[in-house]
């Protein structure tokens, strides 16, 4: 997990610094490593692909290169509504390869020290599995989560992913 | 050891020349057996030992020049009919063949390795003394001299050619092939000539047959001088019309001419689909390979395996000059292979079985290759037993591969196609050659893989034929794009037999079943709508059309709301996340920047099994 986190040493917090992009889905704010986001861009026109997943949500053209999109509303079993000038497709590198998750906004990117990465709380009251936290993080005036998508995309999934019928 | 040399250009040049003359001269030793009295092609022989010898010794790689030194001297004898070629001496020389491309292979791969010459040396020496007619009686003899002193043999016979001419060339070749091993009996008993430790010896030994396949690599391609050249005319115009487009668009910005733009717009794009159609050509032009590349190491493989079976085989070759994609090349060797093996292993008999059945001693293997529209069919034909179906059946049964019910319900076609299944084998036992249930298997998938077709032809007692279809290229099809429900997506214009436009009124049912009847057979007809889980939008409909596709010998008519058209269209994958979607078989781009799914019908079609 450590490896996989940007490493900026800092002598104002004498801890590891680490850049997150932050994006909201349904009012929750969530962070994810920038190093890990390849591009962020606006809604394209998305083919659906058939007998895929529900939260799979099909697939773009990225100059060229197609790959598949997820519906993070869906995976997450978060009310769904609809694209708005706001939504925006974050491409990122996912166990080497590339793909798109459907955001409802991308804020900013923050830095933040690694001390204050807390571990995540026991129990969730959204529908995001507990394994996608990577830990919670706590500022003055709000709540980040902070995501790891590549452990949503474990082996099991992965081969669920294809083989759905 | 490195290689230690200083000039990389010389030995990259020296590599691909060798590598070249090596794979060419498997093929012509083989054709030189069955006519040894070719002396064009004795002396083309001789001239590619004679160079790589050559280039070799300016080099320094001195275990090359010394195997090469000695084959060439044999092959000398051989030009000079002072030897009459026999099986004896061919197995030598392609050992000492063998033996040069693992060395090459070596040198290929950056270090050179100690590998055991003498073995192979030591088989060449017989044939090499002026008294090779006498051998019998002499070798022993000479043996032992030969070791102190291998550079001396190797000048003896082409400077004392001349006094023993073989004017009796049938006790020659009787008597050598005793000769053969005697004298490798002493050498090995003797104390090896080079103090090398023994490990060397041992560690090099499993190597060699390695060393010599992964010769020919793929990794730099050889293109013609004026194939490049084309190309590079092409993308001369391809500039030209860019700066015309620019040229165009800027004149449209400053308003000089706005009524003209549409014509000359029409005009630049109908030229711009000429200039890359004729550089997609020429690209896939470069990528192809004839199949002779695949096809010339089996002539080889037949010979080694016909003696090993103890059978007497015939390989005929045609079409080997027929191109294809460099990812089906590299994709089809393995298949063939086993099929070819498969052949002489299953399909032939022995001499003695065939003359009981009514048939010429000698059995024939047909290999052919042939453009047939936009596929390649590669076709692997024996004049053997052929395959009986009421054994496979039995076998399938045994291995508990399939039940007893289950073949009951079977038809000749699918109990053959059972042979594909892994694990089935008719042999009892498990020999280096075959019985492993592996062979087939391979074949199916890396036929699969390459979007290909296989067909059995079989006639019981009288051989059996396994035919390949292969796409000639993976990178671009040619497709029907198709509408269903408001979605788009492209059906493989091969696999499309014909298309119809039909009311729905024609449509029956049988058996829960969608039917069509199409002219005096019943056609299953698979709505794609329901397939893909698309939401249908024209429910006032009457009419739609239907794709007849076709997979191997399977037929199914798809149902879509229209048809777009016809068009070219590159390959995308899906990523591995979206790969083996069920009916689905990979993405391209249109024209609009939108990605169409490919439909993949041998996913419709068979299911996972067939």
């Amino acid at each position: 997990m450590e490896t996989a986190l940007t490493k900026v040493k800092s002598e104002e917090y004498g801890g590891e610094l680490i850049q997150l992009v932050s994006f909201n889905l349904e009012k929750e704010e969530y962070g994810i490593n920038v190093l890990m986001v390849r591009e962020i861009i606006r809604m394209l026109n998305i083919t659906r692909v058939p007998n895929t997943p529900h939260y799979v949500e099909g697939v773009i053209n990225l100059r060229g290169k197609v790959i598949p999109i997820i519906n993070l509303r869906k995976k997450f079993d978060l009310m769904e509504n609809d694209y708005d000038k706001r939504t925006r497709i974050m491409v990122m590198e996912v166990v080497g390869e590339l793909m798109g998750f459907i955001v409802d906004e991308v804020s900013e990117v923050i830095r933040i020290s690694e001390k204050e990465i807390q571990p995540p709380p026991p129990v969730v009251s959204s529908g995001i599995e507990q394994e996608c936290m990577a830990g919670v993080i706590n500022q003055a005036n709000r709540l980040l989560v902070l995501l790891d998508l590549e452990k949503m995309f474990t082996a099991d999934e992965r081969r669920l992913f294809s083989n759905v019928g | 050891m490195a290689i230690d040399c200083e000039d990389q250009e010389l030995l990259d040049g020296f590599l691909a020349e060798t590598t070249e003359l090596l794979e060419k001269l498997d093929d012509d030793l083989i054709s030189l057996e069955k006519s040894p009295e070719d002396a064009d092609l004795m002396n083309r022989i001789f001239r590619s030992i004679h160079t790589v010898k050559g280039a070799s010794s300016f080099l320094g790689f001195d275990m090359l020049v010394k195997v090469t030194h000695k084959t060439e001297d044999v092959l000398n004898r051989l030009r000079k009919v002072e030897l009459r070629l026999n099986s004896e001496i061919m197995d030598v020389i392609l050992e000492a063949v063998d033996l040069v491309k693992t060395l090459v292979a070596d040198i290929k791969a950056g270090e050179i390795v100690e590998r055991d010459l003498e073995g192979t040396i030591a088989k060449l020496i017989p044939f090499l003394s002026e008294n090779a007619v006498e051998a019998t009686v002499l070798a022993p003899v000479f043996a032992p001299k030969e070791e102190s002193a291998p550079a001396a043999a190797g000048a003896a016979p082409s400077t004392a050619a001349g006094p023993e001419p073989v004017s009796e060339p049938e006790p020659a070749a009787a008597e050598s092939k005793q000769a053969a091993p005697q004298p490798a009996a002493p050498q090995q008993a003797a104390p090896p000539p080079q103090p090398k430790p023994q490990p060397v010896k041992e560690a090099a030994k499993p190597a060699p047959p390695k060393g010599g396949e992964d010769l020919a690599d793929n990794s730099t391609v050889r293109v013609d001088v004026k194939r490049l050249d084309d190309l590079m005319n092409q993308v001369g115009e391809l500039v030209l019309e860019r700066n015309r487009m620019i040229q165009l668009y800027s004149d449209f910005q400053t308003g000089l001419d706005p009524t003209g733009f549409g014509d000359d717009f029409g005009k630049l794009s109908k030229r711009l689909n000429f200039v890359t159609s004729e550089l997609q050509m020429q690209v896939l032009k470069m990528r192809m390979l004839p199949v002779e590349k695949v096809f010339k190491k089996f002539p080889r493989i037949v010979r080694n395996l016909a003696r090993d079976l103890g059978k007497e085989v015939d390989l005929i070759i045609y079409g080997e000059e027929t191109e294809l994609d460099r990812s089906v090349v590299d994709e089809i060797g393995d298949p063939l292979i086993h099929l070819i093996r498969n052949a002489l292993d299953h399909g032939l008999e022995t001499p003695d079985e065939r003359l009981a059945a009514g048939k010429g001693r000698t059995g024939t293997v047909v290999l052919s290759a042939a453009h047939e529209g936009n596929q390649i069919v590669i076709s692997i034909k024996d004049d053997g037993r052929g395959i009986n179906p009421d054994k496979i059946a039995r076998k399938a049964i045994d291995k508990g591969l399939v039940s007893e019910e289950q073949v009951a319900a079977m038809g000749t076609r699918e109990i053959l196609d059972l042979i594909f299944l892994p694990g089935f084998s008719t042999k009892e036992q498990t020999t280096d050659l075959s019985g492993r249930g592996v062979g087939m298997d391979v074949v199916r998938t890396n036929i699969r893989k390459l979007n290909g077709i296989i067909e059995i032809k079989n006639e019981l007692g009288h051989g059996s034929e396994f035919i390949l279809k292969l796409p000639l290229t993976l990178a671009i099809i040619q497709s029907l794009l198709v509408e269903v429900e408001g979605e788009v997506y492209s059906i493989p214009l091969a696999s499309v037999i014909e298309t119809m436009r039909v009311s729905k009124k024609e449509f029956h049912m049988i058996g829960g079943q969608e039917v069509l009847k199409l002219r005096d057979s019943v056609l299953p007809l698979l709505r794609l709508q329901q397939a893909f889980g698309v939401s249908e939008v024209y429910t006032e409909r009457d009419t739609c059309y239907v794709v007849i596709v076709g997979v191997a010998e399977k037929r199914i008519g798809l149902i879509v709301t229209r048809l777009l058209g016809q068009q070219e269209v590159a390959i995308k994958s899906l990523g591995k996340f979206l790969a083996n979607l069920p009916g689905i078989g990979g993405s391209t781009i249109m024209g609009d920047g939108r990605v169409a799914l490919i439909v993949d019908p041998i996913g419709l079609v068979g299911g996972g099994a067939a």
